[in-house]
């Protein structure tokens, strides 16, 4: 007998990806704090080795903006700004 | 994650060979399941009036398509009799709105489920415990329809506990969680109207814990009765605590809220009362919490001035529900969530 398939089907949304980042060698990395408990802490760390071996810099670590936490979207001017001043953004941690 | 097609071959319809069928692909709640047969799904189907193809949200965090088909099928392995399935469908239309922030819901560590309240004339049409005992057990409506709520989340939504549901703990309303507002015992109407929610059946959706009950069985004065309630509410181990725009559903028996009104007093009274009386001082919560997520005017008040539980009184909202006896009870928000509340379409 048959019966059916309790998932359903995805939602295929139609985007469009951006461009590969050319070689991050001398570029600027970012570090977006997603607001949950160290999470600026272990992307630092992250980002810090990652850039030591790719000869880039850490150059911005930002929260998502005023009145944002971690379960809330990030402030879209924050959003334009890492857009606008580096190549890579590191965001989001876990409890 | 990969589509698995339409149609599962089923060797019988003996009940192990579905429970173990979906035991064995990761799915269900784990308990025992009714087949979505062909036959079950399309006289569930025939309950409403759209296309099975279209889709009623897309819910996160898989991103699932939730079809009427869909629903339906979840509806029928949870139980449910097939003319519940408008109040399923506006119960999922509810959790595709933006501001229930569904994603958070489902991912949080936080111990979230949706309570569904029915209210309005489908609660007696279809069956829905709105009396004694009404959380459960043992109403089919009120357990079914939580259930297939569940199930929902779980195949559709993605929310398996692990890749898409990251509660530390869980909770039990998350097998099932859905309540009928007890109208007829209600000195002040439906909620719905209070919201100037103008329909004949309504469900209202509501991210939070399990209920946080209180109980008075000797007072003849509503201020004694919400202090139990106010005390209830005032804990630093709720979200509420340190997120400032959560909401509280202060649910109340038949009995309480008749002392309420035999004094006069309206929901927004009963409200007005709590945010005054449910609160503490501001430096014992930053005592507490090294991150408040507070209004600005919160944030602005000094260490020894009384916080409410909640930015704004508006948000502690009153409903009647249960039977005889003298247990209320409040249900607190995950806090970055809001209730909303929708028209059953029959």
């Amino acid at each position: 007998m048959k019966i059916y398939n309790p998932e359903g089907e995805l939602f295929e949304e139609s985007v469009q990806l951006c461009s590969t980042t050319p070689l991050l060698s001398g570029g600027k990395i970012g570090i977006l704090d997603n607001g949950k408990p160290n999470a600026n802490l272990l992307l630092t760390k992250v980002a810090e080795g990652l850039a030591g071996r790719i000869d880039a810099k850490v150059s911005i670590v930002t929260g998502k903006g005023e009145r944002a936490n971690a379960a809330t979207a990030c402030n879209p001017q924050v959003v334009g700004m890492l857009a606008e001043e580096v190549q890579l953004v590191l965001t989001g941690s876990a409890d | 994650m990969e589509n698995k097609g339409l149609f599962l071959d089923l060797n019988d319809e003996e009940p192990e060979s579905i429970y173990e069928l979906f035991e064995k692909r990761g799915w269900g709640d784990g308990l025992p399941l009714v087949a979505p047969t062909i036959e079950r799904v399309a006289e569930t189907l025939s309950h409403v009036e759209a296309s099975e193809e279209e889709v009623i949200a897309v819910l996160p965090p898989r991103g699932g398509s939730a079809t009427y088909r869909d629903v339906a099928v979840n509806a029928v392995l949870a139980g449910c009799k097939p003319e519940y399935f408008p109040v399923l469908v506006a119960a999922v239309k509810a959790l595709g709105d933006q501001r229930v922030n569904l994603r958070g819901v489902n991912t949080t560590t936080h111990p979230v489920a949706p309570l569904v309240i029915v209210h309005g004339k489908a609660v007696d049409e279809l069956g829905f415990n709105a009396g004694l005992g009404t959380f459960g057990p043992g109403n089919r409506a009120n357990a079914t329809v939580g259930r297939a709520i569940r199930l929902v989340l779980l195949h559709i939504a993605g929310a398996i506990p692990g890749p898409g549901d990251a509660s530390t703990q869980g909770q039990p309303s998350k097998y099932t969680y859905c309540i009928a507002e007890n109208t007829k015992e209600s000195p002040w109407g439906s909620y719905p109207d209070s919201l100037k929610i103008n329909s004949e059946s309504a469900l209202t959706v509501h991210c939070g814990e399990n209920p946080h009950n209180f109980h008075d069985m000797e007072s003849n004065d509503i201020e004694r009765i919400l202090d139990k309630a106010a005390s209830s509410m005032t804990t630093f181990g709720v979200n509420n605590a340190c997120i400032s725009g959560g909401e509280w559903f202060i649910i109340l028996c038949p009995e309480h809220a008749r002392t309420a009104f035999n004094q006069g007093w309206s929901r927004e009274d009963i409200s007005g009362y709590l945010f005054e009386k449910a609160r503490m001082p501001a430096g014992e919560f930053r005592k507490q919490f090294d991150l408040l997520a507070w209004a600005d005017w919160m944030q602005s008040l000094p260490d020894e001035s009384m916080v409410p539980m909640t930015q704004d009184v508006e948000n502690i909202r009153v409903i009647v529900s249960g039977g005889a006896g003298k247990h209320s009870c409040v249900v607190p928000s995950w806090g970055m969530t809001r209730s909303v509340t929708l028209p059953i379409e029959t």
